[in-house]
Order: structure tokens, then C-alpha cells, then sequence
């Protein structure tokens, strides 16, 4: 019994080796879009970091399974997805509003953080529906065909969901200038 | 490319490299300052997007891994561990409750023949009844007359039983006798063989005795001869 443990042992290792910088290269090539995803789909910091943990457990889990290195991205957004609805099935969160969370950046100018500011509460603001696609394309690149396939939708649906939320936002932002436009004048 | 259609592909795309976007703008100012316009509301768009990440998420990921890893690791170890100690624990119990068992010494005794056959004399001078009742006092008994030939005369451990046992030549090859103490904890057949000896025993009052010879021999005899020789102090 020992004797087969041990030899079992040998081959394991460097596999296990392998598994472990396979994953640690996963890591660090998409925490970061993966958390900011996570983050304006759920729009709370430590929920988002929680559901992340959980998305690249899974991910670790089911390393064995990712064969295609390209697809990396796809997979673990969908993980991610998963693990949000899971989220959901469990109990509904209380989400802190978006406008809570400042963040710095200190290269950035008064004018331009005012502006950054103003661009998340409004990214925000949107519905999910027209949200989600949108940040799946400003944070990952995805293209059109990308997006749809990973939010079960068809193409054209994917693009006029892009369209309105442009549309909105810019409709926003134009309203605003007309406020200040106004406070100014 | 009507100004609607251009606006929706500009929206849904302001990246887009589509011919026929980019043909529209060559040729209409207004449209290529919606679209320049467009696009660096994107680009806004994406710096927004870029939330801080958490401090050193990364490496929490790879130790929460780890920890996950470590604990799975030892989850399965812990139960390897539970099992060999109870297999390990049952081995010792009917160990010991196997051991419990009074002591067969049948088998002991046919052991200790295959030795006995290489045994030599200590000396060229034959045993006589002197030496046999001196060996044999331990046991509170001893023989009136001498039982036979008498090649070797030694104390002998079955199964820590401390036992005597006498070799002698007789007309049917060698023979055996055992003189073994009564005990609670030891039990003695009547009959007992394997494919080269067989023996004989008898309870008496304070011993037992067991006479082993090669298969074929008459043991009978020899077990009457112990019987009627040997006396035991009261």
C-alpha cells in the first residue's frame, strides 16, 4: 500500500507543479478584469471580491478542464456569472450605492476626477441589462458575437443593447451640461 | 449611410473598423465629430471602468488556493490516518484476545521436535537417573527407575511454558518425552501429528506428560514405561 502511495506520489507532483503555475499565471493575467467586472455587475467592493475567491476556487477545481488557453477569458467569466446567480439563489444582498465608493487617482486632475466620478455614477445607474453588456466590452474587449454568446443572446440583440446604453449615457451627460450650463450662466 | 445607422453603429461599437462607418465619416465632417467624439467618451468610459482592484488580490487568490489545497490534503491524510489506526488498533485487540486463548501446545511441541532432532548430547557419558530427578524436582516429581536410554535431558520453553524435555533411543528411532506443568492458561491434546511426528499425552496430577515419536512408532509403550515410573511429592 505504501509502496504504491509512493509512486503515485512521483507522478502527481510535477502535475500538481503544473496545475499550481498554470493557475498562478491565470491569476494574475485576470484578477483584475475579472474583479472589475464582478464589481460593476454586483456594485459592491467586498461582495465582488467575495464572488472573485469564489470564481477562481472553482476555476482551480476545474483547471483540468480548461483545455483551450485562448478560452481562458470566456470561462472565467462564465464561472463568474455563475457564481453571482448562485449568489442569488442563496439570498439577495444589500448592495451599497456606487456613489459611496471614491476612488483616487492621483496622476488625475480635479477636473478629470470630477468627470471619472460623474462617468461611474452613471455607468452605475444603468439597468443591468444594458450594463452588462457594456462593461463586458469596455473591461474585456469582447466584440459583439463574444458577448452574445456569453450572455445567451443573439447579435442584434447585443447591439442595440450597446446602442441605448451609449445612447443614455450620453443623454446624461448632455443633461448635466445643460445643468451646469445653467448654474454657470 | 443614413445618420441613424451610423449612429447605431458607431454606439455599438465605437471601435469599430466597419468600411462602411469608416466611408461615411471621409465623407461627412459632422458625422467623423460624432464619432471622434464617441470615442473618446469610450475611452473616459474605460478608465471609469477601471475600478481599484483590492490590495494584493492576487496573491490572496493563490494563498486562498493553497489553504484550500492544504486543507483538502490534510482532510484526506486525517482519514488515512483513521483508518490505520483503527485497523491497527483491531489487529492489537484480537491480538491480544487471540493470545488470551489457552496455549495449544501440540504444535509447539511438533515445532520443537525439528530442533530437537539436531540436538547433541552435552556429553559422551550417558544421562543417568541422578541428573533426570535433579531436572525433573522442579516439576515435584521424579522417577523411580530409570525410563530408557536416555540421550538428552534439558529444559525447554514451549510457548514460555518451561517445560523438560528427554530424548531417548529407543527400537523404534527416536523418542520424545515432554514433561510440562499443569496451568490454567495451557492446554495440552490428547493426540496430535504432522507429516513427520505424532504424539501422545496424558494428564497426571501435577504435570502433564507427552510423548512424541516419529510418525509410524508405537508410542504406547513409552507412555505406559513414564507412567508407571514417575511419582510426584506430595
Amino acid at each position: 500500500m505504501f509502496k504504491r502511495k509512493k509512486t503515485v506520489d512521483t507522478q502527481v507532483l510535477p502535475y500538481m507543479k503544473s496545475k499550481q503555475r498554470r493557475y498562478e499565471a491565470l491569476v494574475h493575467a485576470f484578477h483584475a478584469d475579472i474583479y472589475r467586472y464582478a464589481y460593476w455587475l454586483i456594485k459592491d467592493k467586498a461582495v465582488a471580491e467575495d464572488i472573485v475567491q469564489e470564481t477562481f476556487l472553482r476555476a482551480w477545481r476545474s483547471l483540468d478542464s480548461l483545455k483551450d488557453n485562448q478560452a481562458a477569458k470566456a470561462w472565467l467569466i462564465t464561472i463568474l456569472r455563475r457564481e453571482n446567480a448562485r449568489r442569488f439563489e442563496r439570498k439577495q444582498f444589500d448592495t451599497v450605492d456606487i456613489e459611496d465608493v471614491s476612488v483616487f487617482d492621483e496622476t488625475m486632475s480635479a477636473e478629470q476626477e470630477v468627470q471619472q466620478r460623474e462617468l461611474r455614477r452613471l455607468l452605475a445607474s444603468l439597468s443591468e441589462e444594458y450594463r452588462e453588456p457594456l462593461i463586458l466590452q469596455l473591461v474585456f474587449g469582447l466584440s459583439g458575437e463574444e458577448i452574445a454568446a456569453q450572455l445567451n443572446l443573439n447579435k442584434n440583440t447585443v447591439m442595440t443593447r450597446l446602442f441605448r446604453a451609449r445612447n443614455q449615457l450620453r443623454e446624461s451627460l448632455e443633461k448635466d451640461d445643460a445643468l451646469r450650463g445653467r448654474h454657470n450662466g | 449611410m443614413d445618420e441613424l445607422e451610423f449612429r447605431r453603429r458607431v454606439y455599438a461599437n465605437p471601435d469599430t473598423t466597419d468600411a462602411e462607418v469608416v466611408k461615411a465619416a471621409q465623407q461627412d465632417p459632422g458625422k467623423r465629430a460624432f464619432w471622434n467624439e464617441q470615442k473618446k467618451l469610450d475611452r473616459d468610459l474605460k478608465q471609469a471602468a477601471k475600478v481599484e482592484i483590492p490590495d494584493d488580490l492576487a496573491h490572496k487568490l493563490i494563498w486562498q488556493q493553497s489553504a484550500y489545497e492544504f486543507a483538502r490534503h490534510k482532510r484526506r491524510s486525517r482519514w488515512y490516518m483513521a483508518l490505520a489506526a483503527s485497523l491497527a488498533f483491531t489487529i492489537g485487540l484480537s491480538f491480544t484476545l487471540f493470545t488470551r486463548q489457552p496455549l495449544n501446545l501440540g504444535n509447539e511441541v511438533l515445532a520443537h521436535m525439528v530442533y530437537a532432532e539436531d540436538e547433541q548430547a552435552h556429553s559422551a557419558v550417558p544421562v543417568d537417573l541422578r541428573q533426570v530427578n535433579a531436572k525433573l524436582a522442579s516439576f515435584g516429581a521424579s522417577f523411580t527407575d530409570m525410563i530408557g536410554d536416555v540421550e538428552v535431558v534439558n529444559y525447554c520453553h514451549l510457548q514460555s511454558v518451561r517445560s523438560l524435555h528427554l530424548i531417548l533411543n529407543t527400537q523404534q528411532g527416536k523418542m520424545s518425552v515432554f514433561v510440562v506443568p499443569n496451568r490454567d492458561d495451557i492446554s495440552l491434546p490428547d493426540n496430535f501429528a504432522d507429516d513427520r511426528y505424532h504424539g501422545q499425552g496424558v494428564h497426571m496430577q501435577r504435570a502433564s506428560i507427552m510423548v512424541v515419536g516419529h510418525k509410524n512408532a508405537n508410542l504406547l509403550p513409552m507412555l505406559d514405561n513414564v507412567k508407571q515410573r514417575i511419582q510426584f511429592s506430595t
